[in-house]
């Protein structure tokens, strides 16, 4: 069997009817037959574009060569010079804005599915117990990393390897960031984010759990103790509408209805003891990752479910695969609609007001801008409300760490070498960006990690 | 106040991340019969805690993360008061000292002020008040003020931990609805009488939150500044999930990292209220099922 240059192979999903009822993944992962050929589709470009567009660079021509070969670990430890988590951005980078989307193959056809096959050949390694080896020279320098989201296990991932004693500090009880808490497993499996966490700690990176730097750890404490710092926080804290009823039982930020549901696998409830109350029909306010995955979410809560974006779907922030799974699991888009407020009877929601919008001139983001139409409200029957409009970075640790320089938003403001204003202190990750993917922040933890090496070198 | 424990090279062992937080059960009495003592190790809390902070207690793996108060502070343990309400407190009812809690997070919330305020007033009339009440009292007596603690219970069977706050307090007022230790009625009771006599600066409260809505009305027609611990329902405790909002003078507050005290006379008591019992029903499913299931999760 040769390979197809126009078609992919395709990903063997679960059944609709299937994930409705489970967190299970959604993409069954491709077979060895089937990486090796979807690796073999790709042209080996002599200027691999793909390459420029990954964020981190990997050396994708070279790792999808080696599939082809069949040569799994060749591939694996290709990829892992560039990324330390290629189980996790397989899995949720949104390939089709960055490697996949200038892919040569896509001008003739389906692009070369990068993701897959990366995401393949890490689930390979992981079954097989293949992994990278290298050597470390102990260095006494200790680094405290805080966060344990994408961009602090790139940090630490590298500066372990270069012999610095890196300890993680993380507030929650278990660690991984948003891929602990926020992206549900339907996306992205607990076992594959536990592995590259247990890896951490095979290293030699310690994990604490349970600090929350700023109040029962003090920044200052850290900054005695430690010769350099990494600020990984994330932007963790919610938006909310700022409209009435939004103080109702039953309205819920996205934060909250994925941290029950992920992180307190409210959706074992009773076996978990964390409840997340769904009601029979829910809307969701947004239409980017984090509210597709609150809406997905909701439909495996048995819920129907009801996208109430102020755009069109064309416009919406969500990876491509996303939005189509989204709509085979029978989730209804309502588009171009903004919210006047929350309708509540007895202290519960009931419904929702809203009014119909239409695009009108692009704004800074370059989509159209969304316009109210005056005088077209109307109500909508809902029980629960989940609100996902984005989130900003937490103010507790901004308000303990007075010195460091941020924007009005809560956003540090960093150098290029991601070095913040107070000395020895590096930041990266949506601390810095205020919200951006888990590549990107993965991308800037290692970039870091090399600043926080010149620094503690020079 | 950390152990370092540095893995030196690569492979070295697997170190397991739960490990990290294993809390002792060092002991555990009877308070009466529907309060609990609990005491566990936590040195990071033991040695950070000052009166008004909080912390979060998860069980185990598939726990709920339940905010309590803490009483006091014994070298590297911590005591807690807990109320037989639910699934996790009637649990954790179920285990002996020596067992472990898989974390106990904190401290979290922000300490009260522990100034000069002249005649200061703590009173309690729940659970997690009568921690709070002890822990502050101990704290505004070292700053310097008269210290009034007051203390409200049903009928005698459930006073605690009354000897340790009478001696404790400048001056101490236990009452019981009932009348059958100490003086009849409520502490807002009390309180109004001193206020009439103009003898109180300022009033820390908390407990059941009906009663601090009573009490920051009654305190407000005298112009006393009155502070009240909001127990909102409350995942994360680091401002993270929004739940814990609350509206003071119509303003969106997270209680985990503003309070858990606020300023009682800015409070809409009637929200908080209603928020708190967001989760009514699926309480008494978990209630229902770890009751049929009659055993509790495993625990080390
Ligand atoms: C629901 C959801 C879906 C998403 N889907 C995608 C997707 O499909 N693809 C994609 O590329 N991106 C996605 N993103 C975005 C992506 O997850 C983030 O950009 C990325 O995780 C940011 O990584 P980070 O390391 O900066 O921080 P985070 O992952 O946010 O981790 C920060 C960590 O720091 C901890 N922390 C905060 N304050 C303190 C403190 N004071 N002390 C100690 N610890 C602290 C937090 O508890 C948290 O664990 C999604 C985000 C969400 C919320
Ligand atoms: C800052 C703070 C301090 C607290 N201190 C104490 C304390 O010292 N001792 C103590 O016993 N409890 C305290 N609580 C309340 C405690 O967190 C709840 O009682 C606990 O969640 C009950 O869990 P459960 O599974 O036993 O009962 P559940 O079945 O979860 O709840 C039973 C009942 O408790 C109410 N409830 C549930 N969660 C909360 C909550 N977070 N706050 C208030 N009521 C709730 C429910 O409405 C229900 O009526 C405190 C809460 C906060 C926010
Ligand atoms: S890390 Fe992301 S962008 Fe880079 S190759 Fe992998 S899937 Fe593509
Ligand atoms: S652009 Fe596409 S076809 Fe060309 S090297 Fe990259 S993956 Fe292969
Ligand atoms: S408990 Fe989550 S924000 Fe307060």
């Amino acid at each position: 069997m040769s390979a197809n240059k126009v078609k992919r192979v395709p990903m063997p999903e679960l059944a609709v009817e299937e994930r409705v009822k489970t967190f299970d993944e959604v993409p069954l992962g491709y077979t060895e037959e089937q990486a090796v050929l979807e690796a073999g589709r790709c042209m080996q470009c002599g200027n691999a574009p793909c390459i420029m567009e990954c964020p981190v660079n990997i050396d994708i021509k070279m790792f999808l060569k080696q599939v082809s070969l069949k040569d799994f670990k060749g591939a694996f430890l290709t990829i892992k010079k560039y990324n330390p988590i290629p189980a996790i951005t397989g899995r949720v980078c949104p390939q089709e804005t960055q490697c996949e989307g200038v892919c040569t193959l896509g001008k003739i056809g389906d692009a070369t599915n990068i993701g897959k096959v990366e995401s393949f050949v890490a689930d390979w390694a992981r079954k097989n117990n293949v992994r990278e080896e290298f050597d470390v020279v102990e260095r006494s320098q200790k680094v405290a990393v805080i966060g344990s989201g994408p961009a602090s296990i790139s940090c630490a991932v590298d500066l372990r390897k270069s012999g610095y004693q890196v300890v993680m500090y993380e507030a929650l009880h278990k660690a991984g960031g948003v891929l602990q808490y926020g992206i549900p497993e339907f996306r992205l499996p607990r076992d594959v984010v536990d592995a590259e966490l247990s890896y951490l700690s095979d290293i030699g990176v310690e994990i604490r759990l349970n600090r929350i730097i700023g109040q029962n750890v003090s920044f200052d404490e850290l900054r005695d103790e430690y010769d350099a710092i990494f600020v990984g926080t994330g932007a963790g804290a919610p938006l909310f509408l700022g409209i009435d009823g939004e103080k109702l039982n039953g309205v819920y930020s996205a934060n909250e209805f994925l941290i029950r549901v992920n992180l307190m696998k409210a959706y074992k409830f009773p076996e978990y003891d964390t409840p997340v109350r769904v009601g029979g029909k829910v809307g969701v306010i947004g239409a980017g990752n984090v509210a597709m995955d609150a809406a997905r979410s909701a439909v495996r809560l048995g819920a129907e479910v009801h996208v109430l974006y102020r755009r069109t779907k064309k416009e919406a922030p969500v990876r491509v695969e996303e939005m189509r799974h989204a709509i085979e699991e029978g989730i209804n888009f309502v588009e171009l609609v903004g919210p006047v407020r929350i309708l509540g009877e007895e202290g519960w929601v009931k419904g929702i007001e809203l009014v119909k919008m239409k695009l009108g001139k692009p704004d800074k983001s370059g989509r159209p801008r969304p316009v109210p139409v005056r005088g077209s409200e109307f109500t909508m029957d809902l029980d629960t409300v989940v609100v996902a409009l984005g989130t900003r970075p937490n103010r507790l640790f901004l308000s303990r760490v007075p010195g460091l320089e941020t924007t009005d938003k809560g956003i540090i403001i960093v150098g290029d070498d991601l070095a913040t204003n107070i000395d020895g202190v590096f930041a990266g990750g949506d601390a810095i960006s205020g919200g951006s993917t888990v590549i990107l922040a993965l991308g800037e933890g290692r970039k870091a990690a090399k600043s926080i090496e010149d620094y503690l070198a020079g | 106040m950390h152990k370092d424990i540095v893995n030196k090279g690569v492979g070295a062992m697997s170190m397991d991340v739960k490990k990290n937080s294993g809390h002792e059960i060092t002991r555990k009495e009877e308070l009466n019969s529907g309060d609990y003592l609990i005491e566990v190790r936590a040195p990071l809390v033991a040695a950070k805690f000052m009166p008004g902070n909080f912390v979060i207690f998860l069980l185990h793996e598939k726990g709920e993360r339940v905010p309590m108060s803490v009483q006091k502070v014994e070298g590297d343990r911590i005591t807690v008061f807990f109320k037989k309400l639910g699934k996790t407190s009637r649990e954790l009812d179920s285990w002996h000292v020596g067992d472990c809690i898989n974390s106990v997070v904190g401290p979290l919330g922000n300490a009260i002020e522990l100034k000069k305020y002249g005649n200061v007033v703590f009173a309690s009339d729940l659970v997690c008040g009568h921690a709070e009440n002890y822990a502050a009292v101990k704290g505004l007596k070292g700053a310097g003020n008269h210290v009034i603690s007051m203390q409200s219970f049903p009928t005698k069977d459930d006073v605690y931990p009354r000897k340790e706050l009478s001696t404790m307090a400048d001056e101490y007022f236990l009452t019981t609805a009932d009348g059958s230790q100490g003086i009849k009625g409520h502490y807002t009771d009390v309180l109004k009488g001193l206020l009439d006599e103009n003898k109180v600066d300022m009033v820390f409260a908390g407990g059941d939150i009906p009663s601090l809505g009573k009490l920051s009305e009654l305190t407000k027609r005298y112009n006393v500044r009155t502070m009240v611990t909001l127990r909102q329902i409350m995942i994360d405790g680091t401002g993270m999930c929004g739940a814990c909002r609350v509206f003071i003078d119509g303003e969106m507050k997270l209680t985990c990292i503003d309070g858990p005290m606020f300023d009682g006379h800015k409070v809409n008591f009637e929200e908080v209220i209603a928020r708190l019992g967001m989760f009514k029903e699926e309480e008494s499913v978990a209630m229902e099922d770890y009751n049929s299931r009659g055993v509790c999760h495993e625990r080390k």
